[in-house]
C-alpha cells in the first residue's frame, strides 16, 4: 500500500508493505491524526490552541496534555542548545513547528504499528520513520536537487535533515535572531523522529558547533555538510555504498 | 573570611557537576541552586547580634573541562542564603563526550534507495523531487 497526501503544507508518503498486516484504514488514521495536529498546533491558524495560548486566552496551566508535551520538548531543546533553539523568539509569536513536525509524524508511525503494520516507511516532507527494514534512505545533495550525497540503511528508526535549500533562511539562531550560518545540511539518525527532527533543527540553528553537539546526543548519528563543502559524520552513521 | 573559604570551595564543587548532565525538563543551572533556602531566623530579643547582615563573597574562577565557572555566594551569618552564577561555560550542556568526527569530501551520487531525506520540501516542490519519482514508481 502506498498513499501520498499533503498535510501541513508538505507531502506525506505512507508505504506499508503487503503482508505486513495493517488494513488500509491504518493510513486513514495517520492522515486524520496529522490533519488534527495541523488544526490544533499550527501557529498559522488563528483558531488553533497554539494561537489561543499565544494570545493569552488559555492559562498556561490549562493547555491540553499534547500541547504540554510539545512545550516541554521545546523547553528541553532550548536548554540543551544554550538558547539557540527557541520556540519563542523576541518579537514573534509562539512557534513550536520545529518540534511538532517530528513529534506528530513519530506518533503517526506508532498508529501504524498499533494497527499491526510490521514493515512500513513514512516520509513526511523529507523526514523519515521506518520499521521492519532494511530500508535504504538517500540523503539529498545540498546543491543538486536530483542527486544524493549519501545513502544509509535503517531497520527501525528515524532520519531527519535540516538545510536551507528548500525554504531559504527559515531557521534562525535564537541567540542572535539571525539566520543560522555555518552549515549547508545536517542529517540525524535517531531511534525516534521526535529526537531526530528536533536535534537536526536545533543543531542547524547552532551552526558549525551544532555538528559536535548533535553527535554527542544519546542515540544520534550525524552526517553534516558545512559551508566549505566538507562532510563531517559520526563513525556510527549507517552509510551504505552507492550502487554503481 | 577564614572559615568562609572552604565552604565556598565546596559550593563551587557542587555547582560544576551541573554541566556534566543534561538538564531535565523545567530545570536549569540557574533555577536549581545547590543550597536550600535559609530558614527564617527568630527575632533577636536583645539586639546584640549584627551577624545576620548578608555578606556577599565572590569566588575565584574555577576551570572545568566545559569552561570557566565563577560564583557569588551570599552568607547570612554562617548560612549560605544564595548562590549566583557570575560566569558559566557559554556552550550548551552535553550528554556525553563528543565522538571523533570523520571528515570526507562531498560527493554527488546516485543509489538504489527506498526514500529520500532532505530539508522540508513544500507540496509545490514535491512534484519535481526525487521522492515523487520514487512514489510514482511504487504506486
Amino acid at each position: 500500500m502506498l498513499r501520498v497526501e499533503h498535510v501541513m503544507g508538505f507531502p506525506v508518503s505512507v508505504r506499508v508493505d503487503e503482508g505486513a498486516g495493517a488494513p488500509e484504514t491504518a493510513a486513514d488514521e495517520v492522515f486524520a491524526w496529522l490533519r488534527e495536529v495541523d488544526a490544533r498546533f499550527s501557529p498559522f491558524r488563528p483558531d488553533s490552541e497554539v494561537s489561543a495560548l499565544d494570545r493569552g486566552e488559555i492559562p498556561a496551566g490549562a493547555v491540553s496534555p499534547e500541547l504540554a508535551e510539545i512545550l516541554g520538548l521545546c523547553e528541553h531543546y532550548r536548554l540543551a542548545t544554550g538558547g539557540a533553539f527557541d520556540a519563542r523568539l523576541p518579537g514573534r509569536g509562539l512557534d513550536p513547528c520545529a518540534v511538532v513536525k517530528g513529534w506528530s509524524v513519530q506518533k503517526a508511525a506508532e498508529l501504524l504499528s498499533a494497527a499491526g503494520a510490521t514493515r512500513y516507511c513514512v516520509n513526511a516532507g523529507g523526514d523519515v520513520v521506518a520499521a521492519g527494514g532494511p530500508w535504504r534512505v538517500g540523503v539529498r545533495h545540498p546543491e543538486h536537487a536530483d542527486r544524493l550525497c549519501a545513502a544509509l540503511e535503517i531497520t527501525d528508526g528515524a532520519v531527519a535533515t535540516s538545510a536551507r535549500y528548500e525554504r531559504g533562511d527559515h531557521i534562525l539562531d535564537a541567540r542572535t535572531g539571525r539566520p543560522a550560518t555555518g552549515l549547508l545540511s545536517l542529517t540525524v539518525v535517531a531511534p525516534s523522529l521526535t529526537e531526530a527532527d528536533a536535534t537536526a533543527t536545533a543543531a542547524f540553528a547552532m551552526g558549525a558547533r551544532g555538528v559536535g553537539w548533535a553527535a554527542s546526543r544519546d542515540g544520534c548519528e550525524v552526517f553534516a555538510v558545512d559551508e566549505k563543502r566538507r562532510v563531517l559524520r559520526t563513525p556510527g552513521f549507517p552509510s551504505v555504498r552507492a550502487a554503481a | 573570611m577564614k572559615r568562609v573559604l572552604p565552604v565556598l570551595a565546596l559550593t563551587v564543587a557542587a555547582v560544576i557537576p551541573l554541566w556534566r548532565y543534561e538538564p531535565s525538563l523545567g530545570t536549569s543551572a540557574e533555577t536549581a541552586p545547590p543550597v536550600p533556602a535559609p530558614p527564617v531566623n527568630p527575632p533577636d530579643p536583645d539586639g546584640e547580634s549584627g551577624a545576620t547582615a548578608p555578606l556577599v563573597v565572590r569566588g575565584s574562577t574555577v576551570s572545568t573541562e566545559k569552561g570557566p565557572v565563577e560564583v557569588e555566594v551570599t552568607f547570612e551569618g554562617e548560612r549560605i542564603s544564595a548562590v549566583r552564577l557570575l560566569r558559566q561555560p557559554d556552550h550548551p550542556q552535553t550528554t556525553a563526550a563528543v565522538p571523533t568526527l570523520i571528515e570526507e569530501t562531498l560527493e554527488a551520487q546516485s543509489a538504489d534507495i527506498d526514500t529520500v531525506t532532505g530539508a522540508t520540501i513544500t507540496s509545490d516542490g514535491y512534484r519535481e523531487s526525487l521522492q515523487a519519482a520514487i512514489d510514482a514508481r511504487g504506486a
